[in-house]
């Protein structure tokens, strides 16, 4: 729950913003965009933020859908029946995308990316946000203090426990390398063998892989587990209402939050404009305070209400701590590490 | 072929013996207070409408339904509470009942299997059975593939073939059509004086009774009203209700206006007296109102039989007349306003009457049976 | 036969006959579009590049332990299933009327809930600070919960209680068919009671077992939800490998591979399956 300051500083806020400019000559306005997303919480956000005001000054209705799914945009733009003007994508699949030509380049007339994040600047996607894997742990089961580190959540003497790993590869295999004593700076290209080697330690005190976002908070608030790994908007939103958990950033993957116009989408020009209305710092402060991901607007986080700004991921403190994830290094091979991790997982079972 | 088989079989049929047995359901008395014997070897039938209790009776003596109270007893040993398995009854059901899953061999396997017969000794006794009931060629056809007549044969194979000590058959024809019901009548009889079984037989059809039994029980609401045999039950019925459910009958109403010997006169009330012949069994004393009867082929033509003395006499007119084969049957109303019903010889030499028709037709004392006394 | 079949039980005699086929044809059809089409395009799909997915499903042990596992796990829920499904529907057959609406209740409920929030009830009965963990504990007969969720033994509780009312059912329905008289001539001719139950109640009710086995085990190879949320992750199903190839890397013939892999395999299974059951019959 939001309380009523914060409400009013967001509304504040959104009177503040500039209007979405339009150019003169423009194509014909669509009735209506599909706008697919991950649904829930975000997509209300993003309402809130960007396609309400969007909606108002274009006539344009936004259709959201969800949820994310690679191999439908991959289906629909081979199939040459693209139904989504905008699709989100995940975090590690940018570089898939711009390498599979499955996305329209970002059109730079519309859409300007000059005060944005450097890991905000690719070609073909548009990233207005980013979010992190973090640990996140139960302060009432570690009384003399929680874990500060990934060598820390492989210390199962120091900090005992059943554990929540996400129960796929991307991210464990960083959080392993981390573990064992590799830098943030030495990270890539990952060293695959030694990952899985330390990856042994901790599989049986791993109590549940997880397979959907909202797993590990609700896992911790049961008291399934008591350290788990998790996007950091899933703990924000749960840290926000109170609940008794603590994050640590240490050790953080970070991704971004990546949109793309699917190769061959119609209306492509007011898909760009939709997407450069979430390119305005101010709003991106405005859905970071709501979903915990900072906005990629090198200027969004000072608009971000100040108790709030050590609680996301790019907060100066906490982004030196991080580690970007190499999108680039897990195109080429996501899919041979994917059936290693089946075979590591089969093997355990 | 399987006389010999029920001569050397190792168990005689038993003698069943029903005392006092009761039972109720919610509150209706299905049973009450019934008794019965049945000697080894005697065919009886159960005769009574639906809802008479015959039903009941044959599931507390299967074993299906524990009596309230009473006893039932096969050869002095009591059965009343033991298992139906435990029993030794054969039973054929009314739309009976064979396994439609197994073959007409292993229908009849099904008792000698379920006793631990051995596989060598049931070959040969399923053969016998089916031999015995004429379908040799039928033992590897499933139930379905049967007329009704031969799946009413292989029900008879197999609640025979492990030799029980009862046979109890519950309204075994329903289904067949008359001719085959009579075929099937002289075939059980048949077979069951050859096997020489006790058989317990449930009908409601009294002519079916009247040819199978050696005695029959009469039975309504629950109550054995009459046991003997089929002509006792039919000439001297013991009350109204069996004089009216066995055969056709003219029930006159009446006091008795004279009680010498054997002999009754009663003034029926319409005003006409009549002579009946006296029961040992049941007095009837001077101004005490009875009911007589007297079966419609009693009743002869005078015209046709000039030199006799009848003792009654019946003057009337014919309101009705029916042809129906061996008799013609007559509905006359006298001049009293009594309806009498007649069956009359037919045939060239009798004379038929028409509707309209004077008529007089006279009755033997004894033909006229005394069934109620109030 | 005519005169007997007017009278006769009609049903123990309806239980050979085959379904009116005519009548069954426009939802045929139906069927071959919504669901033959696609087969078909994922079949030719699997082939792009001749046998190459193929060898790569049956090769290399990882696709071929999932789907031995997963054949395993959908044998053990089929077998507890019909272990506990078959007194279920015997009871529901052979109990009073009033009994019979309560007990179908019971057997319906689950139907009519979603998976999620099924699964979900067992997280809270299962769970280290569930129902069952909090009751050993209080009643000392524990001191440390146990790990009953997340693990192989809670899939197959979520998936039998999911599946039960499909192996109830069929078996409900072939039981309710059964002329009563039948178990009681077997009684009268000798028969114990487990003697009823092997000879007249399982062979008679043997479409209704093969209705719900069928069901019960075809159902339980595509679980995918189940399995992910009550196994932590550790249970691996077939299913989700496909899933993951579409979904993930994009490996659509190697999925289509996997897809018509799964499909022989369940198939061989339920022709023999039935093979055997038509031997049975005949005999």
């Amino acid at each position: 729950m939001r309380t009523r300051r914060e409400v009013l500083a967001a509304t504040a806020a959104a009177l503040a913003m500039p209007k979405v400019a339009f150019a003169e000559g423009e194509p014909p306005k669509p009735k209506q965009l599909i706008f697919n997303a991950s649904g829930g919480s975000q997509i209300a956000s993003l309402r809130e933020n960007y396609l309400n005001d969007f909606e108002k000054e274009t006539g344009i209705k936004i259709v959201d859908t969800s949820p994310v799914d690679f191999g439908k945009l991959r289906a629909m733009v081979e199939s040459g029946n693209v139904s989504w003007n905008i699709t989100e994508i995940g975090g590690q699949d940018g570089y898939r995308v711009t390498e599979m030509g499955l996305a329209e380049p970002i059109d730079a007339k519309i859409i300007d990316r000059s005060k944005f994040q450097p890991q905000a600047q690719m070609s073909h996607v548009f990233s207005p946000s980013c979010y992190s894997t973090v640990m996140c742990y139960r302060p009432d089961a570690f009384p003399k203090g929680g874990p500060k580190s990934w060598a820390d959540f492989w210390d199962v003497k120091a900090f005992p426990g059943p554990r929540s790993m996400r129960n796929h590869p991307v991210d464990n295999l960083e959080a392993a390398l981390i573990a064992d004593g590799v830098t943030l700076e030495a990270l890539y290209p990952l060293d695959v063998d030694r990952a899985f080697r330390k990856l042994d330690a901790i599989h049986k005190h791993v109590n549940v892989w997880w397979s959907t976002g909202q797993q590990p908070a609700q896992l911790l608030v049961d008291k399934e587990v008591v350290l788990a790994t998790g996007w950091n908007g899933r703990f924000y939103d749960l840290i926000r209402k109170e609940a008794p958990l603590v994050m640590e950033w240490n050790g953080g993957i970070l991704k971004q939050g990546s949109w793309v116009v699917p190769k061959g989408a119609k209306d492509q020009y007011w898909a760009m404009k939709t997407l450069a209305a979430m390119a305005d710092p101010k709003r991106q402060a405005a859905n970071a305070e709501i979903l915990g991901y900072s906005g990629m607007h090198l200027d969004s986080n000072q608009y971000v209400a100040e108790k709030i700004r050590p609680l996301l991921p790019l907060y100066p403190d906490n982004l030196k701590k991080q580690v970007w994830l190499d999108q680039k290094w897990w195109t080429v091979n996501g899919a041979q590490i994917g059936e290693r991790w089946n075979k590591w997982m089969l093997s355990k079972a | 072929m399987s006389n010999d088989r029920a001569s050397t079989s190792p168990q005689q049929s038993g003698r069943l013996q029903v005392d006092a047995a009761s039972k109720r359901f919610g509150h209706v008395a299905a049973l009450s207070d019934v008794s019965l014997s049945v000697a080894a070897g005697e065919f009886v039938t159960i005769l009574g409408p639906s809802g008479s209790g015959k039903t009941t009776l044959l599931k507390v003596i299967a074993g299906f339904e524990i009596a309230d109270q009473g006893r039932v007893l096969i050869d002095q040993a009591d059965i009343t509470e033991l298992d139906p398995a435990q029993r030794n009854i054969g039973m054929v059901f009314q739309n009976y009942a064979l396994f439609p899953h197994m073959s007409v061999a292993r229908n009849i396997a099904y008792p000698l299997a379920m006793r631990g017969t051995p596989k060598a000794e049931i070959a040969t006794r399923v053969k016998q059975a089916l031999d015995m009931v004429e379908l040799g060629g039928m033992a590897e056809r499933l139930p379905k593939q049967l007329s009704g007549g031969q799946q009413q044969r292989v029900a008879l194979a197999r609640a025979t073939v492990f030799q029980p000590r009862l046979l109890l058959l519950d309204e075994p024809f329903g289904a067949l059509d008359r001719k085959l019901r009579e075929q099937m009548q002289i075939e059980v009889r048949r077979l069951q004086r050859r096997l020489g079984l006790t058989t317990l037989f449930i009908t409601h059809d009294q002519e079916e009774a009247l040819v199978m039994s050696d005695r029959i029980a009469v039975m309504d609401k629950g109550r054995v009203l009459q046991v003997g045999p089929p002509n006792e039950i039919y000439e001297a019925p013991a009350n109204p209700f069996v004089a009216d459910f066995i055969g056709e009958s003219n029930i006159f109403a009446g006091v008795v206006e004279a009680d010498g010997g054997n002999l009754l006169r009663v003034r029926l009330e319409q005003g006409p007296v009549i002579e009946v012949a006296g029961r040992a069994d049941l007095a009837a004393h001077r101004g005490q109102r009875v009911r007589v009867m007297v079966r419609p082929e009693r009743f002869v033509d005078l015209a046709a039989d000039q030199n006799s003395v009848w003792a009654n006499r019946i003057d009337g007119r014919v309101t009705d007349s029916a042809y129906i084969g061996v008799s013609d049957k007559y509905r006359v109303v006298t001049a009293e306003g009594i309806d009498v019903l007649m069956r009359l010889p037919s045939g060239p030499s009798s004379r038929r009457y028409s509707a309209g028709e004077a008529i007089a037709a006279g009755f033997h004392a004894a033909d006229a049976r005394l069934i109620a006394v109030q | 036969m005519t005169l007997a079949s007017t009278t006769a039980p009609v049903a123990s005699r309806a239980w050979l006959r085959p379904g009116p086929f005519a009548l069954t044809l426009p939802a045929l059809l139906l069927l071959t579009l919504l669901f033959m089409l696609p087969l078909v395009r994922l079949f030719s799909l699997s082939f792009t590049g001749g046998f190459g997915w193929y060898e790569k499903a049956l090769t290399g042990g990882l696709y071929t332990v999932i789907l031995y596992r997963t054949f395993e796990i959908a044998g053990i829920v089929t077998f507890f299933s019909f272990v506990i499904g078959y007194p279920v529907a015997f009871l529901l057959a052979t109990t009073t009327p009033k009994w019979r609406a309560i007990g179908f209740a019971f057997v319906m409920l689950p139907l009519w809930t979603s998976v999620l929030v099924r699964t979900y009830a067992w997280m809270v009965l299962l769970g280290r600070n569930g129902i069952i963990n909090r009751m050993l504990i209080d009643s000392g007969l524990l001191d440390t919960p146990l790990s009953l969720l997340n693990s192989r033994l809670a899939v197959i509780l979520g998936m039998v209680h999911v599946m039960l009312p499909f192996m109830i059912l069929p078996i409900y329905s072939a039981l309710t068919r059964i002329d009563p008289d039948l178990p009681t001539a077997a009684r009268g001719l000798g028969a114990s009671a487990l003697r009823i139950l092997t000879t007249i109640y399982l062979p008679l009710s043997l479409r209704g077992i093969v209705a719900g086995v069928t069901l019960v085990f075809v159902v339980s190879l595509g679980f995918y939800i189940t399995p992910a949320l009550l196994g932590g992750g550790k249970v691996m199903m077939y299913a989700m490998v496909i899933e993951q190839q579409v979904r993930e890397f994009l490996a659509w013939n190697f999925a289509g591979a996997l897809s018509v892999i799964l499909l022989a395999v369940t198939l061989v299974m339920f022709w023999l399956l039935n093979q055997g059951v038509a031997r049975h019959l005949r005999d």
